[in-house]
């Protein structure tokens, strides 16, 4: 098993590859708990299908018409998300009691654009598959620094504006009247959203990107009590499943995107599973007493 | 500066073209503890949001510590507790010490963290609304009654000088609506807040405020709780329709 790992670094696109996992571990969960306390987890889901759309555009122009040729689809992809970011906002605020109805809009918008692209194009390859699904092997060095800047962007993010973020996610009538500026703190929010998951669809793929937001919060949720435990517990988990489901996919020759997706649903059924078994025996020692 | 903690003159509101409030003019002297009474869907509230500049009125103007409240800078010297603050997510997870502090955030800016004496305000708020040993109990676990204490301590804890509660008793039980009461007493004469308590609980609100606003839709009452009590068959029959019948006219 050592002997695996050892070589297993011994390869470059490997160690870029687990670099920018690892990074991805840390900023997907930072912004997906502000996702999830406000019931907006679908956007990433909406956001990573528009980034489909902006990579077959980037494909497209490469194939079609020669345009681009140097620049890596992501980037297009990145773009595409970004407005999709604020196209969500415009909606909501268009669709007050439904803000929802953003979401389904965007998401089948993305998928529509995405694969009239594609086929046009010339129909699906190995390209493609790997935005969906998600590849180590497509990692290459200036990936990993477009993650590392994205990621440098999103800590600073989370680190000057935690306080506006948390009061927002809480009670945004609130914020507002303590003098939040709350319309700033959402746009900037939500270009977030979009950079990240744009980086993140190269590791774990379009199809897969939103587990590495929502489950490792989903699981920290289960246990911590706290908004700041509750952070930090989902990088935890999130860090696990990168791990795990790196080596396991580099082992077993299996999708990257899949293999961490997995690994991240087993630590929440772990988890669900050890809570129900402590709030059971806590039950009967009180029943007990 | 203004003798007046909130000067109201001359205000309609109407949401679209249903008007919902018209020609109010109303003034708060500072330590005061005034009480608006008035139906569901009187403009009470419509008229919080309007002191608290959610709302913009279509005539007239609101001041607030002197200052038209648009242009209020120390947004942190109105404190406000609000009928929809137990109706958050049940399951967010943040501790009471977590969500008290949320009420410095607006006033500490971007570029401020929570310094030692910021965490000192923030347990003193929550001392003061009896929750210490609730502190860091997540806030979906306590019940109706000390959540609302626990955004009473989001409220205090920047320091305001002017509170306001818009119907905080709503779905509450007996006990705490009474404990609640006593602790908003307690905090208008310890910390002489100026407190302004929207509510259509009669019975329980005439025990504590020094003056009655009544309003449905315009200004029918605006005097002290004595005059209130002498005319009170007649104004509560204006703001409430018929109240033959009803418990507005057992309050005492």
């Amino acid at each position: 098993m050592f002997t695996d790992i050892i070589e297993m670094f011994q390869l470059e696109f490997i160690r870029n590859a687990l670099i920018a996992g690892l990074i991805l571990a840390i900023i997907c969960p930072m912004i997906g708990i502000f996702l999830v306390v406000r019931r907006l987890s679908l956007i990433a889901e909406a956001l990573s299908h528009v980034s489909l759309s902006g990579v077959a555009a980037g494909l497209f122009l490469q194939k079609q018409w020669g345009l681009l040729m140097g620049m890596n689809p992501i980037f297009m992809g990145m773009i595409f998300s970004i407005f999709g970011s604020l196209f969500v906002e415009r909606v909501r605020k268009l669709y007050h009691s439904y803000q929802e109805l953003a979401l389904p809009i965007l998401l089948s918008g993305g998928i529509g654009i995405g694969v009239v692209l594609i086929s046009a194009a010339g129909g699906f390859n190995a390209d493609v598959a790997g935005y969906l699904f998600g590849s180590i092997v497509a990692i290459k060095e200036e990936q990993l620094i477009m993650t590392v800047i994205v990621g440098v962007i999103v800590l600073l993010f989370v680190l000057l504006f935690y306080k506006q973020c948390f009061s927002i996610s809480f009670d945004e009538e609130n914020a507002i009247l303590t003098g939040i500026p709350n319309r700033m703190v959402n746009l900037f929010f939500i270009i977030i959203v979009a950079l990240v998951i744009s980086s993140a669809i190269q590791v774990v793929g379009t199809l897969l990107v939103s587990s590495l937001i929502t489950i490792p919060v989903a699981t920290s949720m289960q246990i911590a009590s706290s908004f700041r435990r509750t952070m930090i517990y989902s990088i935890i988990f999130a860090e696990l499943a990168v791990m795990i489901g790196f080596f396991a996919a580099y082992s077993l020759n299996l999708a990257s995107g899949g293999a961490i997706v997995l690994v991240s649903i087993s630590i929440w059924i772990v988890v669900v599973l050890y809570k129900q078994i402590r709030n059971k025996l806590n039950g009967r020692a009180i029943r007990s007493e | 500066m203004s003798q007046y903690t909130v000067k109201i003159e001359d205000v309609s509101f109407a949401y679209e073209v249903q008007p919902v409030l018209k020609d109010i003019d109303l003034k708060m002297k500072s330590g005061e503890f005034l009480g608006i009474l008035g139906p569901n869907g009187s403009g009470k509230s419509t008229l919080v949001k309007l002191i608290l500049n959610l709302l913009k009125p279509q005539k007239g103007n609101i001041e607030v510590f002197g200052q038209p409240v648009q242009s209020l800078k120390d947004r942190s010297s109105i404190g406000y507790v609000s009928q929809k603050a137990n109706s958050f997510q049940r399951g967010f997870p943040a501790t009471v010490k977590e969500v008290v502090a949320s009420g410095l955030y607006g006033k500490l800016g971007l570029f401020r963290w929570m310094k030692k004496k910021d965490f000192e305000q923030v347990d003193q708020a929550i001392e003061q609304v009896g929750l210490t040993p609730f502190a860091k109990s997540n806030i979906g676990s306590l019940s109706g009654g000390q959540q609302q204490r626990a955004f009473i301590a989001r409220a205090l804890v920047s320091k305001p000088k002017l509170l306001i509660f818009d119907e905080p008793t709503v779905g509450v039980d007996t006990k705490s609506v009474s404990e609640f009461y006593d602790l908003i007493k307690k905090l208008h004469q310890q910390e002489q807040l100026t407190l302004l308590l929207v509510t259509h609980d009669i019975y329980s609100a005439l025990s504590y405020v020094d003056r009655v606003v009544c309003l449905n839709k315009q200004l029918i009452f605006d005097g002290d709780k004595e005059a209130f009590i002498r005319q009170d068959k007649e104004i509560l029959s204006r703001v409430f329709g018929d109240v033959q019948g009803t418990p507005y006219l057992h309050y005492r």
